[in-house]
């Protein structure tokens, strides 16, 4: 393999649409020619430079205004594909009512990538370490994904289906996040560990959870970076369901996460590593997110 | 202690390098030439092949001006000339001849317009490869039937035979090791590894060169010596030496890894010189990532001590493992057992070291040269030892240390001479009183999940490689200082900043010594090898005490003439004379003795000079330093150990340094605390594997995988305390002596010291990770239940 990462020697087609209807024009005609996507460009240029990727088309998307936007409603939350991580990072909504997402987005890369890339491109890339998928797992939130003849939402949780995977057709332009409400005494928490601070995680965790009368009345427990993708482990989530947070319980929810997750060893770190600190992950990311939902 | 009231040093300037801070500093990778061709590297994919062929047509064809290892020279070199010859060991040329010998080796090179272009081509190019067998490691190399990286090198004009892939071997003695552990009534024996892991300089390694004319060429290079450059390149390519002109240019960080001369720097002329046209090679970081490492350190330790606590004997067996290249491990090891019997007086030493060839990156000097592989297994051992004897670490080492009146071993066996300055028991004392020292109690009285710790460790590094005799290092300086015809100063040299502030201080020097304001005083780039005199390397930490040395003994001669110039003018004698700094005017002035209201000031002095066609007031010095004064360093550093997650933090620390008169004080402060964020990350994270399947490094070269800590880790600028020791050097340059390396020694094994004090776990291998930390601390907890 022979790279350099100072320079992009592949020539490509470059193609800036300035409305959704051209650039899904454009993925009509090119979807089997070899294009790419590029909202912020912080992994595909990363990819082309350093795995020798190379598209024979790249449809920059960064100018299509229709789909730049965050805003938030009764609906709830709406993230457009092009909004850049720093944008959602900033909104007060996302802050005060979306913990986790913020909390995920704060912990990504330095402060210049996060002003570039796009939650979009996070999800697409399919990272089993995405930040910001546990979260959105969690949040039970939803892609929509258009192409010239329509759209169609899906889950992010079976959006993701392995390592740059992603259940996304060539002709397709993931467009927008939907995520819902969220609903009374809930709270929810985003914990990672990386090697240094701007870092692909080791392991990172969502939890999202509806306390009512001190007992869990529902959850979702979301691991990133120890399995093909962001998985939840439901089994661990069953323990919790319907129970006081005692610490036996507690106790018992790490156990069962820690089995449930599928970790490896990679450069960040061992599967031994990851299967430990999961439980602790758990432990302290339901804590916070418990105390965030109050009563 | 010399008390002295300075003009410029020891105080705070603006720094001279203002380029720095605006963005406006050109580098190498910044020298643009009309009609440049811009060049990359084909490097090898395997850790070990034969080269059966390399095809260059294809990318010919596409205009591009190609290389490989027929266009070369056949010259077998070191590119590191600091060593005397006869100590050099030779085993490379520019490109590989025969065999690639590690991942990522230069194998061809290709020059074209653009380097998108150039790449292309490089596309083109078609090597056949026989793989041969590799070896990673040291252990596996050593075997007689394990694959050899080379049957023969030279040494000196010599060759000597290769075998079991030993590179060279160092063996040294001081009187009675076997009397020595006799006497002893307590030993420790242990076995210690710090890791090979990347510099992660901010500038990669970049070189332009242009071919003249006449045949000559000019070279823009990252470097830490231009002379080196201009005389090795003058030796393979066969130029006479006024025909080669390598410029100083400010370089973008090194911490030793621009010691030797780089390995592009060659490529980048062979290509020049057949495209008859300039070239510019700037590496990708993913090439600079493959070119170079720090040498890790294996160490066998032993030592005794009485039951008073005072050392009888030290013993160590090192084994580096030094790559596919010696770049001068010959010193390296040297130099190890130098720093090793300058931190103890262990009466009896006995010292064995072998450095190993391996399919692996080659290594070479980083900050330290040593000093932290070698620091780490001694610092620890002595807390090991003070628990065994029940003592205090640091009334161990007040013991025991190295000081004022001692030998201390500068450049390994060969370069040696006594301490006249030494600031280790005040730092070891005020820095316990500052950290709390009576407060630490033993791990075993720690409770819960965040356990903090506290660990002490002193180091130091030589000041230069100069000393009473000459040994196997070449060490001397040189400097133009000129006064203007204004008055102000000219300082030519071809000493190299590493950042540290070192042409700061030659301009502090200059202007002390003709008591010049420090604005008056000029050191630029635009110099080089024809201009400025021999300086072998800003290496060592001798840029103040050497590099600086030879400017003051430039300043005191142009001081002579211009005394003696301004004699004339008085019609007295130049010992008359008074030269005082007078702010007011913003000038040096010149008066008789006792009569401060007939001054003239030194430009007017000057200008009568230039007028009457007196000449220049200039003079060009050349110095050897006769001594290697060590600076020394301790800190004090605390750690906050999660049991949890294995997570460390450095809540605290306390940094004492011992540099004589310090000449910067606010870099050398920032010296200090950048070698600590360095050095701990050598104690927590830094590593670089390899996939020994595929002989690649399993970050690929990327710095997306090899992470080294950045200020987000560092503790908060109000727990990170900084303290100079109250010393003066007599035989520096106003008292002074170095810090640069002296600051990275001891880190990771205070940090080591601390993480022991915290949860009561000795780590013998760094980097001590969150992973390792917490597996140990579960099979210590396992242990305790089966006790239980």
């Amino acid at each position: 393999m022979q790279t350099d990462t100072k320079i992009l020697a592949h020539e490509f087609e470059y193609l800036t649409p300035n409305t959704l209807n051209e650039a899904l024009d454009m993925l009509d005609r090119y979807q089997d020619k070899n294009a790419k996507i590029l909202a912020g460009g912080t992994d595909l240029l990363v990819k082309m430079k350093t795995i020798n990727l190379k598209p024979d088309y790249i449809i920059n998307i960064k100018n299509i205004q229709e789909i730049n936007f965050i805003t938030y409603n009764d609906d709830g939350l709406k993230i457009g594909a092009v909004t850049s991580l720093s944008q959602v990072e900033k909104s007060k909504e996302v802050k005060a009512k979306y913990s986790a997402l913020y909390e995920a987005i704060k912990s990504m890369a330095a402060i210049a990538v996060r002003n570039m890339g796009t939650i979009a491109g996070n999800l697409c890339n399919a990272s089993p370490a995405a930040d910001t998928a546990p979260p959105l797992i969690a949040y039970g939130a939803e892609v929509k994904l258009a192409n010239k003849r329509g759209e169609r939402a899906v889950p992010v949780e079976e959006f993701l289906t392995g390592p740059g995977k992603t259940v996304i057709s060539s002709n397709e332009l993931l467009t927008q996040l939907n995520i819902p409400v969220l609903d009374e005494n809930t709270g929810s928490s985003f914990l990672k560990i990386g090697r240094v601070k701007a870092d692909i995680a080791k392991i990172n965790i969502a939890v999202y959870l509806e306390r009512k009368n001190n007992v869990c009345k529902s959850c979702k427990i979301v691991f990133g970076s120890v399995a093909k993708t962001p998985i939840r482990v439901k089994g661990a989530e069953d323990i919790l369901r319907g129970q006081q947070l005692t610490s036996d319980v507690l106790t018992k929810v790490a156990e069962k996460a820690s089995e449930e997750i599928k970790p490896i060893t990679d450069i960040r770190s061992t599967a031994e590593y990851r299967h430990e600190i999961a439980k602790v992950m758990v432990e302290k990311a339901v804590n916070l997110a418990w105390e965030r939902a109050g009563d | 202690m010399e008390n002295k009231q300075f003009i410029a040093i020891s105080k705070r300037f603006d720094i001279k390098n203002v380029g720095k801070v605006t963005g406006k500093e050109i580098y190498a990778s910044d020298v643009n030439i009309p009609g440049m061709m811009h060049a990359v590297v084909l490097r090898s994919p395997y850790p070990h092949a034969e080269i059966k062929s390399i095809d260059l047509t294809e990318a010919e064809k596409t205009g591009a001006i190609c290389i490989s290892r027929d266009d070369v020279p056949d010259l077998i070199y070191n590119e590191r000339i600091v060593s005397i010859p006869d100590k050099t060991y030779k085993d490379r040329t520019v490109l590989p001849k025969d065999k690639v010998r590690h991942t990522g080796e230069a194998v061809a090179a290709v020059a074209a317009d653009t380097e998108e272009t150039a790449f292309k081509a490089l596309e083109k190019i078609k090597v056949e490869y026989k793989k041969l067998p590799a070896v990673f490691d040291i252990d596996e190399a050593m075997k007689p039937d394990t694959s050899q990286l080379y049957s023969y090198v030279y040494l000196g004009d010599k060759k000597i035979d290769i075998e079991n892939n030993i590179a060279c071997v160092r063996n040294i003695s001081v009187s009675d090791i076997d009397k020595g552990f006799e006497e002893a009534d307590v030993i420790v024996e242990e076995t210690f590894n710090v890791q090979r892991i990347y510099h992660m300089q901010l500038e990669t390694k970049s070189t332009v060169c242009v071919p003249e004319a006449d045949g000559g060429i000019t070279i823009w290079t990252t470097t830490q010596g231009i002379h080196n450059v201009r005389i090795l390149l003058g030796e393979i390519f066969n130029i006479p030496l006024h025909k080669i002109n390598v410029k100083r240019i400010t370089l973008g960080g090194s911490f030793g890894s621009s010691i030797q001369m780089n390995s592009i720097t060659p490529i980048c002329v062979a290509l020049a010189l057949k495209a008859k046209s300039p070239v510019k090679l700037v590496m990708p970081r993913e090439d600079d990532i493959y070119d170079h490492a720090s040498y890790p350190l294996r160490t066998k330790i032993k030592i005794g001590a009485k039951k008073d606590g005072t050392l009888t004997a030290g013993h160590c067996k090192v084994w580096v493992e030094i790559g596919a290249h010696n770049i001068q491990a010959y010193p390296y090891l040297g130099c190890i057992a130098g720093w090793f019997a300058s931190l103890y007086k262990w009466i009896n030493i006995k010292y064995e070291g072998k450095a190993v060839y391996t399919n692996k990156t080659p290594t070479c000097a980083r900050r330290g040269y040593g000093s932290p592989q070698i620091n780490f297994p001694v610092e620890n051992a002595m807390d090991i030892l003070a628990e065994k004897l029940g003592m205090d670490p640091i009334e161990l080492r007040l013991k025991n240390y190295v000081g004022k009146g001692d030998e201390f071993w500068g450049q390994g066996p060969t370069i040696k001479s006594i301490i006249r300055s030494c600031g280790v028991e005040e730092m070891l004392v005020e820095g316990s009183k500052l950290i709390g020292w009576d407060k630490r109690i033993p791990p075993s009285e720690k409770t819960g999940d965040i356990r903090r710790g506290i660990g002490v460790a002193r180091g130091f590094h030589t000041s230069g490689t100069g000393g009473p005799n000459p040994g196997e290092v070449i060490d001397y300086s040189g400097a133009t200082v000129k006064i203007n015809e204004d008055g102000s100063v000219d300082v030519v040299t071809a000493l190299m900043d590493h950042g540290g502030g070192t042409w700061d201080v030659a301009a502090k020097v200059a202007a002390e010594v003709l008591k010049v304001p420090f604005d008056k005083v000029g050191i630029y780039n635009g110099v080089d090898t024809r201009t400025t005199v021999f300086d072998v390397n800003t290496h060592a930490t001798r840029g103040v005490y050497c590099g600086c040395g030879a400017v003051k003994l430039a300043a005191e001669k142009v001081k002579k003439i211009l005394l003696n110039y301004a004699a004339t003018l008085f019609k007295d004698l130049p010992e008359n004379l008074e030269l005082v700094c007078n702010e007011e005017l913003g000038q040096a002035v010149v008066y008789p003795k006792g009569l401060p209201e007939k001054y003239k000031t030194v430009g007017e002095i000057a200008k009568t000079a230039q007028i009457k066609s007196w000449g220049t007031i200039a003079y060009t010095s050349s110095l050897r330093q006769k001594n290697c004064p060590p600076c020394f360093i301790t800190y004090f550093t605390e750690v906050e150990v999660n049991t949890k997650t294995g997570q460390i933090k450095i809540p605290r620390v306390i940094m004492m340094g011992d540099s004589g008169t310090i000449m910067n004080p606010e870099l050398w402060k920032g010296q200090i605390i950048g070698a600590f964020s360095q050095g701990i990350g050598l104690g927590y994270i830094e590593e670089i594997p390899y996939d020994t399947n595929t002989g690649k490094l399993k970050c690929n070269g990327f710095i997306t995988d090899f992470k080294v800590l950045t200020t987000t880790e560092m503790p908060k600028i109000d727990d990170i305390k900084v303290l100079p020791a109250h010393t003066y050097e007599p035989t520096g340059p106003f008292g002074a002596k170095g810090i640069g390396e002296a600051a990275l020694s001891a880190v990771a094994s205070s940090f080591g010291n601390a993480v022991y004090n915290a949860v009561g776990i000795r780590f013998y291998d760094l980097p001590i990770t969150p992973e390792k930390m917490l597996k140990a601390l579960k099979e210590k907890e396992e242990k305790k239940d089966k006790k239980e």
